[in-house]
């Protein structure tokens, strides 16, 4: 049961590809997705936004069999982002910015199916098992800083997370921090959303830049969903973000598109009756 | 400019004004890091006024003037080490061994032809702004002790605040080290504070600061007004460039 996915990325107009600092990871087959996206102003933003969304699709926070919080979650990737850093080799400024950290915005999403129930054997031994009943699929979204999921069902949009309104965003979210020292104010901060999802829902995640353009043309009575669904290429996307930064309606930042489509994937199941011999 | 800054033990006015011109530069050098290079956002200059007026820099960029931040980076005269507390990340403070770069080295020579110097900054940006007609404009930093000795600084300010690039006018923010001891005033919105004609001079030729500065540094909890100027007295400017925006900053980034 696996929805159907694009990727589309341009880096901020003026930078290279090695300048590029988001990230977007997904694993269809476990159905998990995340962005992220590191800030200008830290270094070695992009090693340490690739690192959240990876191990987002190896193993999601708060999920079973831990349900590892995220405060304990981002501790291995903190060590592996430090021990990445040639710190010796580094001149006197490289050092000392990076011992403030990379900072990035980060946005995970993935979808559970239905529950199964084990029944205790009887008093004669005898093991009752009820089959799993799929139910509706559900999503699970997590979000630090201002990396964004819009849901859209039916041409309407249901849900803006963790923002959902193009005035929310500013030049200071707070962010994951890879320096252990700087993260005591975002663990409050964290936002977490579920809903369901249905055959034909649409998932869209994307960085600040496109999110704040997707709500300003959503609050202007726009369906801003329908021009991106539209995308049939990198090029496509290429084209639509030069287009949109020339006219003044995007601003000029790296930016990101993970588009999930549920259309024509049978996400519930009916279940079906037992018999008890 | 040998006599005691006001508040700072046995500190010369001009060995704090040394330090300052090192600790912007360091800041500024900092904020623009990004793994193991630093973007070349901005080029700088730094004019002494002394004896000579004269592009400053010591050590490899001596008699450069404009010179691209990574260079600058790059070539210290010298680098102390100092100490720094730091967080530990478990509730305490830690002292740090920290790399502290030179620059500029104090001088002390009596006179100030601060006019002069102005005059000489609107010489080389006159030159730059044609060139860069897309950029933010030139943010011109005058850290001074004492008055100007010659016909500075008004006509020379105004003439640098004429500079524009598409993006607005030069902006020209001015720091003032004095003797008196008075307490620290910084980004103030009138002058009525101020304790001598030449503070009250030096903040009626310092640019308002810009939206996004006022913006940035209201975030940070200092308390502005809509007229704040870019000026500081008996402080220095330091702080400044952490309002300077170059994109998105954490809210825990410090």
């Amino acid at each position: 049961m696996e929805p159907e996915v694009q990727v589309f990325y341009v880096p901020k107009f003026g930078n290279s590809e090695e300048e590029y600092e988001d990230a977007a990871a997904y694993q269809a087959p476990t159905r998990r997705f995340a962005v992220a996206d590191g800030a200008t102003e830290s270094s070695f933003a992009d090693a340490w936004a690739r690192s959240l969304v990876r191990q987002y699709t190896v193993q999601p926070p708060l999920t079973p069999p831990n349900g590892t919080p995220l405060h304990e979650w981002v501790i291995p990737l903190q060590r592996e982002w430090h021990a990445s850093i040639k710190w010796d080799k580094l001149p006197w400024f490289a050092e000392e910015k990076a011992r403030s950290g990379a900072f990035a915005a980060f946005l995970g999403l993935h979808f559970v199916g239905g529950t199964a129930a084990v029944v205790r054997p009887s008093f004669f031994g005898r093991l009752l098992r009820r089959k799993p009943s799929a139910g509706t699929l559900r999503w699970h979204a997590l979000a630090v800083g201002d990396s964004c999921l819009f849901h859209v069902r039916a041409d309407r949009l249901l849900k803006a997370f963790p923002l959902d309104s193009s005035k929310s965003f500013n030049d200071r979210p707070l962010l994951i921090s890879s320096n252990p020292a700087r993260n005591q104010s975002v663990w409050r901060a964290v936002q977490l959303a579920q809903g369901d999802c249905r055959s034909g829902d649409w998932f869209l995640l994307a960085t600040d830049a496109l999110s704040k353009w997707f709500l300003s043309q959503y609050e202007a009575g726009g369906k801003p969903w329908q021009t991106l669904r539209e995308l049939r290429s990198s090029a496509d996307f290429t084209a639509s973000v030069d287009k949109l930064r020339a006219e003044g309606s995007l601003k000029n930042d790296d930016t990101t598109l993970l588009m999930i489509n549920w259309t024509g994937v049978q996400t519930a199941e009916v279940p079906q009756k037992i018999s008890i011999p | 400019m040998v006599d005691p800054i006001a508040g700072s033990d046995g500190k010369r006015k001009c060995d704090s004004v040394a330090d300052a011109i090192n600790r912007l530069l360091h800041n500024l050098i900092i904020k623009c890091a990004r793994g193991e290079g630093v973007r070349n956002f901005y080029e700088v200059c730094v004019i002494g006024y002394g004896a000579h007026v004269a592009p400053a820099f010591s050590g490899p960029l001596a008699g450069r003037d404009l010179v691209p931040l990574s260079e600058v980076a790059n070539s210290p005269a010298r680098v102390e080490e100092r100490h720094k507390k730091v967080d530990d990340g478990a509730g305490g403070l830690i002292s740090q061994k920290v790399r502290f770069p030179v620059w500029f080295e104090p001088v002390a020579k009596g006179i100030t032809p601060m006019g002069q110097a102005l005059s000489y900054a609107h010489q080389l940006l006159s030159g730059w702004v044609p060139k860069h007609v897309k950029s933010f404009p030139p943010i011109v930093i005058n850290i001074t002790d004492g008055e100007a000795t010659d016909s500075g600084p008004v006509p020379q300010a105004e003439a640098v605040r004429g500079l524009t690039t598409e993006d607005g006018n030069a902006l020209l923010f001015n720091c003032h080290i004095s003797s008196q001891p008075v307490a620290p005033i910084v980004f103030p919105d009138t002058d009525s504070s101020l304790p001598d004609d030449f503070a009250r001079t030096l903040f009626q030729v310092s640019s308002p600061l810009p939206a996004t500065m006022r913006d940035l540094a209201r975030s940070e909890n200092l308390t502005l007004g809509a007229d704040a100027r870019g000026f500081a007295f008996n402080a220095d400017l330091v702080e400044l460039i952490r309002f300077l925006d170059i994109g998105t900053r954490s809210s825990n980034l410090r």
